[in-house]
């Protein structure tokens, strides 16, 4: 028996790029592999280990019974208890069909509603109490390991808490918004990616949810001036965390 | 410092044409250079080899040239817990910051005081150290420039090691100290006659004639002591948001973060320091969650005070250079000209 901390992945209502960024870690996965035991992780190995486990990874949104279940299981078999990746902080993209009737939803997809038996989709703290958040589309694969790193210590990693502006500013890249006059979400979203959109000379768009004290209804007004429509406003608010307080201020502003 | 001649480069030169490059290619070529690029529409300061990208006729940059000396990410030291040792990081080479405009020297000998006296920063101090600075007077003035209110340009007097003026097509050369001197030692020139001096003011004036912002300072610190309550605080809290861009550019903001970064042994690591700022959340987050500034106007106010009250007593000075990048990299153009201005009218008209 393995003396390491004992490690669960699982995946809800996801396109599971979140925890392909493990295998992504591939540079130090073999490190990652020598401080941690992949206990149950479904996508990379065939061989389950029982629980307890000593950190418990959820990527998905929460879309139907079954997925409140098997979270409600996650939370008493781990000891620590992370949302992986903003589907499952905030709901993320599945979370854009909230705004539909699911009746409407369902039968744009499928032939026979009558089968599908989904809710509206959340973020894993609706339904349980967790312990830290990894945000992004995908997660960042450095905050994921300084996570890693944190939890294995004993100590609170350092997740910026801030705005996506500090990480370009201090990567000096060109501001987007006011240079382009194009609509970043920047200013109200969560750094931690090191401003990966912007780099790459595109707006941010929003994808790791809320920052800390994110004014959004003013960033809306901005976007209002910039000759956005108010529709294209309130999907840029609703298209990763628009069940957060913030960011359905920022939907409702203009 | 003493001046000692190092061969007989004179005071004073004149480079155009073929000179300058001479200069320009010496110096790349012997030191390690920082100097404007372009990035974009917009510049900053970067590592120069080819003297061509050097853009002289910058007007600001995004971040000051303050990240030479206190970095944007500086690594401390690095560790290992297992064998209880520590390694200081190692000190760079000599490097050449070139082209830095009045506001940030200015900035940088705010910084001196902040980093220099009570509780010298062997960081700082060992980048400043092996840095010389070649500046450069400000013949164009961008659109949110104000130091000439702020007493802080567009020409310098002290502080740096060469100084460049821009003539039209010909660069004034004048030697601040050694180190400066230095830099020219290759150069065969005469001395320029005392004359140029003349076309210098005469550009320099020009150039005070072309300031749009300007920030009235007299009486600032009675006006922001008696409006600490104004409606104007409530309107900026409604519009700020609180990215931190504004303290980010700010090249005499000087707070850092401290944080260690392990290896994946869990034994060594790194310990390095990362620009922090008053404007985000988090800053004034103590044990517990408690929060000494959780409401934004709280850090908005922070930020404005600081610059243009608490530095009077803290440093000597106002906190204030009047580089004007707060309000270019401000996504709701908040301005701290026009905050002042606007406090100002408002006690005028209660008059």
């Amino acid at each position: 028996m393995s003396t390491k901390p004992k490690v669960s992945v699982y995946k809800l209502s996801s396109c599971a790029g979140c925890q392909l960024e493990f295998l992504n870690l591939e540079p130090v996965l073999l490190d990652v592999v020598g401080a941690i035991e992949f206990s149950y992780f479904p996508m990379a190995r065939r061989r389950y280990e029982p629980g307890p486990y000593d950190i418990g990874f959820v990527e998905g949104a929460v879309t139907c019974g079954e997925e409140i279940e098997k979270l409600k299981k996650a939370r008493q078999e781990c000891r620590v208890l992370v949302a992986l990746g903003s589907c499952a902080c905030y709901g993320g993209l599945p979370s854009i069909k909230n705004w539909t009737p699911e009746r409407v939803i369902v039968s744009r997809v499928y032939e026979n509603p009558a089968l599908v038996h989904s809710i509206k989709a959340y973020g894993i703290d609706e339904y349980v109490q967790i312990d830290a958040y990894l945000k992004g589309c995908p997660i960042n694969k450095e905050e994921l390991v300084e996570f890693i790193k944190g939890t294995l210590l004993g100590t609170r990693p350092y997740l910026r808490p801030h705005s996506v502006c500090v990480e370009c500013k201090l990567n000096e890249y060109e501001c987007i918004s006011i240079i382009r006059r194009e609509p970043c979400m920047g200013p109200v979203t969560t750094a931690g990616c090191g401003a990966l959109c912007p780099s790459r000379g595109k707006a941010c768009d929003g994808c790791r949810g809320p920052a800390n004290d994110a004014n959004a209804e003013s960033l809306a007004r901005t976007f209002s001036e910039y000759g956005l429509h108010r529709s294209d406003i309130v999907r840029r608010f609703r298209k990763f965390a628009g069940l957060t307080q913030e960011f359905s201020r920022g939907a409702d502003a203009v | 410092m003493a001046v000692t001649k190092t061969s007989s480069v004179p005071d004073m030169v004149v480079l155009s044409g073929e000179l300058w490059q001479e200069l320009l290619k010496l110096v790349t070529a012997q030191y390690k250079v920082i100097g404007p690029v372009r990035r974009g529409s917009e510049h900053v300061f970067a590592p120069v080899k080819d003297p061509r990208v050097l853009d002289m006729a910058y007007v600001t940059t995004i971040l000051p040239p303050k990240k030479v000396f206190h970095q944007p990410f500086q690594v401390l030291f690095s560790f290992d817990a297992e064998e209880g040792t520590l390694a200081e990081a190692e000190s760079g080479e000599e490097k050449v910051v070139w082209g830095i405009h009045p506001c940030d020297m200015h900035a940088i000998a705010i910084l001196d005081k902040v980093y220099g006296v009570e509780y010298p920063d062997p960081y700082y101090l060992r980048n400043r150290e092996n840095t010389i600075i070649v500046a450069k007077n400000c013949t164009e003035i961008g659109e949110d420039c104000f130091c000439l209110s702020m007493g802080t340009g567009p020409a310098l007097r002290s502080g740096y090691d060469l100084l460049l003026t821009d003539l039209g097509g010909r660069y004034l050369v004048e030697v601040g100290t050694a180190k400066g001197r230095k830099l020219l030692s290759g150069l065969d020139v005469p001395p320029a006659p005392r004359v140029v001096l003349v076309e210098k003011e005469k550009r320099l004036s020009q150039a005070r004639q072309r300031f749009r912002k300007r920030m009235v300072t007299q009486g600032i610190q009675e006006l922001l002591e008696e409006n600490f309550r104004h409606p104007i605080w409530e309107e900026l809290m409604r519009e700020c948001l609180a990215c931190g861009s504004c303290t980010m550019v700010c090249p005499t903001c000087f707070c850092y973060n401290v944080v260690d970064k392990m290896d994946l042994d869990l034994k060594t690591g790194r310990r390095q320091r990362e620009w922090d700022s008053c404007m985000l959340l988090e800053y004034a987050q103590v044990a517990l969650g408690q929060n000494f500034r959780r409401d934004r106007d709280a850090r908005i106010k922070q930020r404005i005070y600081h610059k243009l009250l608490y530095y009077e007593p803290q440093f000597g000075t106002l906190g204030c250079v009047g580089c004007g990048r707060c309000i270019g990299a401000c996504v709701k153009r908040i301005d701290i000209t026009d905050v002042v201005s606007r406090l100002a009218e408002s006690v005028e008209s209660e008059r």
